[in-house]
């Protein structure tokens, strides 16, 4: 197959997966007839109908309302927020109902929440946000963030026949411009499990979303000094891959935990604390974490490029770490 | 039975409850879901009603009292059952989440930094490979020892032990009994309980003393003379044989009564100062050797020394001693001599700090006022523990047993 | 009137076993200390979820609140499992997992509802958005109250169910008091059916204490849905007859208006009708007051008996497929320390 976007292998993804199962539809803003604000769903209205393809109101909260009452009853829902900013209008939903309906009486709710998260895009506060950790804050849900063309759709087919509630975070800066080529045949990726996509001896660093094509494009200017760095993608941030994570550091015994989320409460402090918990005798450094610092995020092109975390902060952090 | 009446909780955020009234005194019969009594909260008043049949028995709050929820107001005795086991402080019911704060604490000890920069890492390398990190250099930030430089050290290590290790290895495997070679040219013996007592002993009295020996040359002619002068009579009167021993206890309990710290022992990082002075001398056994000890040498005359001496060497050729003759000793006096030794550099009896060392008495050649002359000389060796003594005061020491025994006065008898 | 005589004494059943269980939960078991937390009952609103439940197929799901006891009643869930929810045990509807009518069962199609009052109104139009997209010929009845509709969920709740067209029944029990707050304080319109207007749906005003005319109205309702014709509003005007839980006073009530509706009670009245149509004696009536308390004192009998869950199943449940591990303070206390 010729190399395709990112967007668009989600798009295949979604679209292998309502041809497989009648179940499983659509609903969200401006998904049917415009083919959505990113226009990952185009053709799909043509090729499913407005049965599957569901073009709503702005009402967040009937959005993901709507798709738990429709997944307790056995489909398999995947509801858009336009912008992963707007999932907190229906945060209730999604934290007080779905992710609890298991636990407290027993019903599955297998549907998927698709969201497109990150800055990098000139989006202002509004449409850059990073706010995953508010859902992996809360027992009941999964949450997802491929950083590959090759996770995106292995993904959101997981996702899809996946029995619980999965939030997937798909990060809009990647969508263009990221093309791989992917398998003819059939494949999934596992939920759950993070990828090592670079081994390496020195330093590992720990990351999710866009910010590992950053680690990858920092590890190939520290070869050039003799440093040599293990990126590991987390892809899955709830269920976590905390094996994969151990296993790193215990053999590197240095870490970067990297992240374009906020620092407080991203989850480079998780990763720390079961770091320091499990691996303390196997460090031979402190832990660092490159993140966003903790403010909105701005609009004006300087501003944005100050926030986001860059690869020259990873070369820098990985320089004095290897020094220590 | 007996069922319990509790002050219930109306309300999430209620903790306690008054009683206002009761409706029912004790010895009254009470059906169950009847009102009983009635209380107030911040929130309500209610009627209570009773949550089973029966007589009720007790009453143990009282109205206008007020008590925390969950706590037993009054007992009800249910008919026809036997009677329950005294109720308790608190009726049983869901359980209200507590809170305990974690009682584990990882404690890492102090001691595992070593007092050298490092990290977490090294220090367990350190710790399981057993290496003092104070001997090695740290190429890290501030000359901190990185995991590079840790596992360097062990690499090189390892290097040297491969070259020295099968030396090391046919050794220990000889020592150990695992290189498994019994052949007509090799036989194998288990050690007695004697041997293997004194092999332990003299191993770890290696292990624990700091030991040091001085030598000293000593001129015995006058000794010499003295022996020969009353062998005879010292045979017919007191009927024991004379030996030097008694002459060497003399004069060691006179030394050791001037330098008292040679008497000592050591316990932890206190010197333990013995007012006996119980002075071992050491037998050779045909099977191995044992150190009886004569207790408070220093109040025996010659004679008492002498006799003592003949007769625990006698006892103990003859397995005739006793605990008491071997234990508390506090100094003691080996005598290779007899055998043929010139010098000799013992092992310390724990948990003594000294041992002197009897040689051969020969005639040599010496030079006295820029003359020679033959003389009747020994050598005698003092192994001392340096962690308690110093070298000038065992020396100290020796040179005074030497003035005493070069220039012997007493009266044998 | 085509309704049965059998429907009439199921109704007449069913609305004096709710009161009856709710009688017990918070006159009694509560007071006893036999239950811990919240406890709502829906005392003298008894006709609403009855009248409008005992109209379903089985198929048919529900979304009830917790003044709707009745309505799971009637779906098949038994006294002796609400009893066990209520005191927290193994054998309740949640396993001790949540509290009171927090109760829920895929498998008799009702669902539970959460805290978050008027969550049920998107849920219930995605529930029929299902049943449109499967072309099922069956319907979902969602129940809340007046304070619910407040609530911006309802409103894109209703909005999405009417725009969809789904076969969805939105039951208000106006009792006419959110907790503390009365009718006049929460909206500007006199009765909630006005509403429906806004989303072009269907909506009318009952006596929320006439069984008969709940059940003739949700009946309409039930077919214009069946039929494809979308969504509808009943509003069942009533009257709460205790506090909003267990432990409220309710001084802010005027004790008038609770004499008023003592008179207007819906049992009451039904036991009436009946008897004056001859379709019950007051011996029928005692005899089946019996047969109720009986059925009750069994299923509380062995409700209280029930065990409490295992400790450790507070770790179970919360996904299909992982295992929640416990965090090292509780494991010591719980689990054997593994090395």
């Amino acid at each position: 197959m010729a190399p395709i976007t990112y967007l668009e292998a989600i798009r295949q993804g979604i679209w292998e997966e309502m041809e497989r199962d009648p179940n499983v539809f659509i609903l969200g803003e401006d998904v049917g007839v415009y083919g959505g604000a990113f226009k990952l769903t185009e053709g799909l209205l043509d090729r499913f109908g407005e049965d599957r393809v569901i073009d709503t109101p702005i009402s967040e909260s009937a959005i993901v309302g709507a798709a738990i009452g429709a997944a307790l009853m056995g489909m398999r829902p995947i509801a858009e927020m336009q912008f992963a900013d707007f999932i907190s209008c229906c945060f209730d939903q999604i934290t007080n109902f779905a992710a609890k309906c298991r636990y407290r009486w027993g019903a599955g709710v297998p549907m998927v929440i698709r969201a497109p998260s990150g800055g990098g895009i000139h989006g202002g506060p509004f449409h850059s946000q990073n706010p995953e950790m508010y859902y992996v804050h809360t027992p009941g849900l999964k949450v997802v963030a491929p950083s590959t063309a090759y996770d995106a759709k292995g993904l959101i087919k997981s996702a899809i026949r996946d029995e619980d509630p999965v939030i997937y975070f798909e990060h809009k800066y990647l969508y263009r411009r990221i093309k791989e080529e992917l398998p003819e045949e059939e494949y999934l990726v596992p939920i759950g499990k993070a990828d090592f996509k670079r081994r390496g001896n020195d330093i590992s660093v720990i990351t999710y979303g866009a910010m590992l094509h950053n680690a990858l494009e920092a590890a190939t200017l520290l070869a050039e000094d003799g440093i040599d760095l293990e990126v590991l993608d987390l892809r899955t941030l709830v269920p976590l891959d905390k094996e994969k994570v151990l296993e790193s550091v215990k053999k590197t015994s240095k870490v970067i935990l990297l992240h374009e989320d906020v620092r407080t409460g991203g989850i480079a402090g998780e990763l720390a604390a079961i770091i320091a918990e499990e691996a303390f005798e196997y460090l031979d450094g402190p832990i660092m974490r490159i993140t966003a610092p903790d403010t909105p995020v701005p609009y004006s092109p300087v501003l944005e490029e100050f926030f986001l975390p860059k690869t020259s902060d990873i070369v820098r952090v990985a320089k004095q770490l290897a020094a220590y | 039975m007996a069922a319990n009446v509790i002050m219930p909780q109306m309300g999430e955020s209620i903790f306690e409850g008054t009683i206002t009234r009761w409706l029912k005194k004790v010895g009254d019969s009470v059906k169950r879901d009847e009102p009983l009594f009635e209380i107030s909260t911040d929130k309500v008043d209610s009627e209570i009603p009773a949550p089973a049949s029966g007589v009720l028995s007790e009453i143990r709050v009282k109205e206008g009292e007020t008590v925390q929820i969950n706590t037993v107001v009054a007992v009800i005795d249910e008919q026809g059952r036997a009677q329950a086991p005294p109720p308790t402080e608190k009726a049983e019911g869901p359980h209200i989440a507590k809170s305990e704060a974690p009682s584990r604490a990882k404690t890492d000890k102090v001691e595992a930094t070593q007092g050298v920069r490092s990290s977490p890492l090294v220090r367990r390398i350190a710790k399981v490979e057993n290496v003092n990190l104070s001997e090695l250099e740290g190429t890290g930030l501030g000359g901190r020892i990185t995991k590079k430089d840790i596992l360097g050290y062990l690499e090189e290590r390892e290097r040297v032990a491969e070259v020295t290790r099968p030396i090391v290895q046919q050794a220990a495997e000889e020592m150990a009994g695992t290189d498994g070679i019994e052949t007509d040219r090799i036989e194998v013996v288990p050690m007695s309980v004697m041997r293997k007592s004194i092999a332990e002993h003299m191993v770890a009295s290696r292990r624990t003393a700091a030991h040091v020996t001085t030598v000293f040359e000593v001129d015995m002619t006058r000794i010499v003379n003295l022996k020969n002068q009353y062998t005879q009579e010292f045979l017919s009167k007191e009927g024991i044989k004379l030996s030097y021993m008694p002459f060497f206890i003399k004069t060691v309990s006179a030394g050791l009564k001037e330098f008292p710290v040679v008497n000592a022992s050591i316990q932890d990082t206190n010197i333990v100062y013995k007012k006996d002075i119980n002075i071992g001398v050491a037998v050779a056994l045909d099977w191995g050797l044992i150190v009886p000890v004569i207790k408070n040498a220093d109040e025996k005359s010659f004679l008492g020394l002498a006799r003592a001496s003949v007769d625990l060497a006698e006892r103990a050729r003859k397995k005739r001693l006793t605990p008491e003759d071997v234990q508390n000793g506090t100094f003691t006096i080996t005598n290779p001599g007899v055998f043929g030794s010139l010098l000799g550099a013992p092992i310390i009896n724990q948990p003594q700090v000294a041992i002197l060392c009897i040689g051969a008495i020969t005639k040599r050649p010496v030079v006295i006022n820029d003359a020679i002359a033959i003389r009747s000389m020994v050598y005698l060796t003092l192994t001392f523990d340096h962690r308690l003594i110093d070298g000038a005061v065992a020396d100290q020491f020796m040179a005074s047993i030497k003035v005493k025994l070069e220039s012997w006065e007493e009266k044998l008898f | 009137m085509d309704l049965t005589k059998k429907t009439l004494l199921d109704m007449l059943y069913y609305m004096k076993l709710t009161r009856e269980i709710e009688t017990r939960i918070e006159r009694k078991l509560y007071r006893q200390g036999k239950i811990v937390g919240g406890v709502y009952v829906g005392r003298g609103q008894e006709a609403i979820a009855v009248g409008s439940t005992i109209l379903l197929e089985k198929d048919d799901c529900i979304c009830p609140s917790h003044r709707d006891m009745g309505a799971y009643l009637i779906r098949g869930m038994s006294p002796r499992v609400i009893f066990a929810q209520y005191m927290g045990r193994k054998t309740g509807a949640t396993r001790g997992k949540d509290a009171n009518m927090h109760m829920g069962d895929m498998s008799k199609n009702i669902v539970a509802f959460v805290s978050m009052l008027a969550d049920t109104v998107p849920v219930a139009a995605g529930i029929g958005l299902s049943f449109k997209m499967r072309k099922q010929k069956q319907v979902v009845l969602c129940f809340f109250g007046d304070g619910a509709t407040s609530r911006g969920d309802w409103h894109e709740g209703l909005n999405l169910a009417s725009v969809q067209k789904v076969p969805a029944i939105f039951i208000c029990n106006n009792n006419q008091y959110a907790y503390s707050t009365p009718i006049e304080k929460q909206m500007a319109v006199k009765d909630i059916a006005v509403r429906a207007q806004a989303y072009a749906m269907p909506g009318r005003t009952v006596d929320g204490n006439d069984v008969v005319a709940v059940y003739e109205a949700t009946k309409t309702a039930i077919g214009h849905a069946r039929l494809g014709g979308g969504p509808s509003l009943i509003e069942c005007k009533t009257f709460r007859m205790t506090g909003h839980s267990a432990h409220d006073d309710v001084k802010y009530v005027p004790q008038h208006l609770f004499d008023e509706w003592e008179k207007k009670d819906p049992i009451l009245r039904l036991e009436t009708s009946l008897m004056r149509d001859k379709i019950a004696t007051e011996e029928d009536v005692k005899r089946l007051a019996a047969r109720i308390a009986r059925e009750v004192d069994e299923a509380i009998a062995l409700a209280e008996n029930d065990p409490f869950p295992e400790p450790h199943e507070a770790l179970e449940g919360v996904y299909a497929d992982q295992v929640i591990k416990p965090p090292l303070s509780i494991a010591d206390a719980f689990f054997p320390q593994r090395k």
